[in-house]
């Protein structure tokens, strides 16, 4: 059994160190990647065997590559990153159907288009029945479209405009435009002590009148 | 989980495997397997009247040695196709006799629908016929079923239509030997139509599941 598997081990590599030879001469390219399948071929056949030092280079090696392969389908980082993790778990699940007397190249090429296919597949039924959040999925309305907001902010107004007016400009700059009581003294030429009882009042007033219109 | 965690994982959980044998010599095994069933079953039964008699019938002999073809063709198919390396051109294999097959069954069908009377067939021949089917095209799906597990990560569609294909023909030829009535359509779509309703409950669930 192990002579006979030397022997198919010796096959594959003289085949290859044959294509190797000629490719040299012609693209250095091609005897690289003759080369490496040489290389996965005899890690996968000793992964095989129960070697597991081998299976782990071997895995180490072809996930690059895979990763490559992966990239031609996905262009999400996270997608082409998980179709490679499906790809090891299947070549795991079948290694026992590999055949060392045929290259590897073909066999994992096989295997990761098939799973590459698969989560395309997936995706294509994902995007079918999703669709892009928009503003009006939101669970919250903005305040600009809400009734009862408008009403409200009327009526502040409204209020707000009936004050005298020191208590109109004391609201205006320290509530709405929420400046400080130094800038707003400048800004009015009042006191912080003026400023600060014509907000006072402003705002018992106010309250005053809201809640008037509230139980009427 | 990280991908270099999972190759960690892989390589740790990695004992020796028994590598499968080519696909050649499993399609022979499960071919030698399917004959020694229809000895049996030939044996139980015994041959059809005047089979010797059927066999110089020009149209009978080229059913059942296309049936028998389509059969070992098809059964070469599937062990190919269901490697990852090899093309999915090994599909088309036993199509031409299975094209010479099915115009033989459309032919028997033009030429016995005047000749057969009302009644010719009855529910009681039709579900001996039946019983036989199952008694032979069932051990033979599980067998090929067991023999391909593996190919459910792969190419799943294609090798299970293409061995129930591989068993229909085997069983059609098997049953054209030892049954009086030609129950081809009733094996193909036993078999394709199992394998359709599978097929077709699998691809409805797994949508579910993945939704």
């Amino acid at each position: 059994m192990s002579n006979d598997k030397q022997r198919r081990l010796r096959l594959v590599s003289s085949g290859e160190e044959r294509a190797c030879a000629d490719a040299n001469s012609a693209d250095r390219t091609i005897g690289a990647e003759a080369t490496r399948d040489i290389d996965w071929t005899i890690l996968m056949a000793r992964a095989q065997d129960g070697d597991t030092a081998s299976y782990l280079r071997l895995l180490h090696e072809i996930t690059p590559y895979l990763r490559s392969l992966v990239r031609l389908w996905h262009k999400d980082h996270w997608d082409a990153e998980d179709t490679v993790q499906d790809i090891l778990l299947t070549l795991h699940s079948i290694r026992h159907t590999y055949d060392p007397s045929r290259p590897f190249g073909p066999w994992l090429v096989g295997i990761a288009n098939r799973r590459a296919v698969d989560r395309l597949r997936r995706r294509g039924r994902q995007a079918l029945r999703e669709a892009p959040l928009r503003d009006e999925h939101e669970g919250i309305a903005s305040p600009s479209q809400d009734s009862d907001s408008m009403l409200d902010k009327h009526h502040l107004e409204e209020a707000i405009g009936s004050l005298p007016p020191i208590q109109q400009r004391a609201v205006d700059l320290l509530k709405l435009k929420e400046m400080s009581l130094k800038d707003a003294a400048a800004e009015t030429g009042l006191s912080i002590a003026s400023l600060k009882m014509a907000t006072h009042r402003a705002l018992k007033n106010l309250r005053a009148m809201l809640s008037d219109r509230g139980d009427s | 989980m990280d991908t270099s965690d999972l190759i960690q994982s892989l390589a740790a959980n990695a004992g020796p495997v028994t590598r499968l044998r080519s696909p050649l010599m499993r399609a022979t095994g499960w071919l030698l397997l399917a004959a020694a069933l229809m000895a049996l079953l030939t044996v139980g039964h015994g041959l059809r009247p005047q089979f010797a008699e059927r066999m110089r019938d020009a149209s009978f002999a080229i059913n059942m040695l296309s049936a028998l073809l389509t059969g070992v063709l098809a059964t070469i198919a599937t062990f190919f196709v269901s490697l990852p390396d090899r093309s999915r051109w090994w599909l088309l294999l036993p199509a031409p006799p299975l094209v010479i097959w099915l115009s033989t069954i459309g032919y028997q069908c033009f030429d016995g629908w005047v000749p057969i009377p009302p009644g010719a067939v009855t529910v009681e021949a039709a579900s001996s016929c039946l019983a036989t089917l199952v008694l032979t095209s069932l051990p033979l799906s599980l067998v090929m079923l067991v023999m391909l597990r593996y190919a459910a990560a792969l190419r799943p569609t294609s090798v299970i239509l293409m061995g129930s294909l591989a068993v229909s023909a085997i069983t059609s030829s098997a049953l054209s030997m030892f049954h009086p009535l030609d129950a081809t359509a009733m094996v193909l779509g036993w078999n394709l139509g199992t394998a359709v309703l599978f097929l077709g409950a699998a691809a409805l669930f797994s949508r579910r599941l993945s939704n």
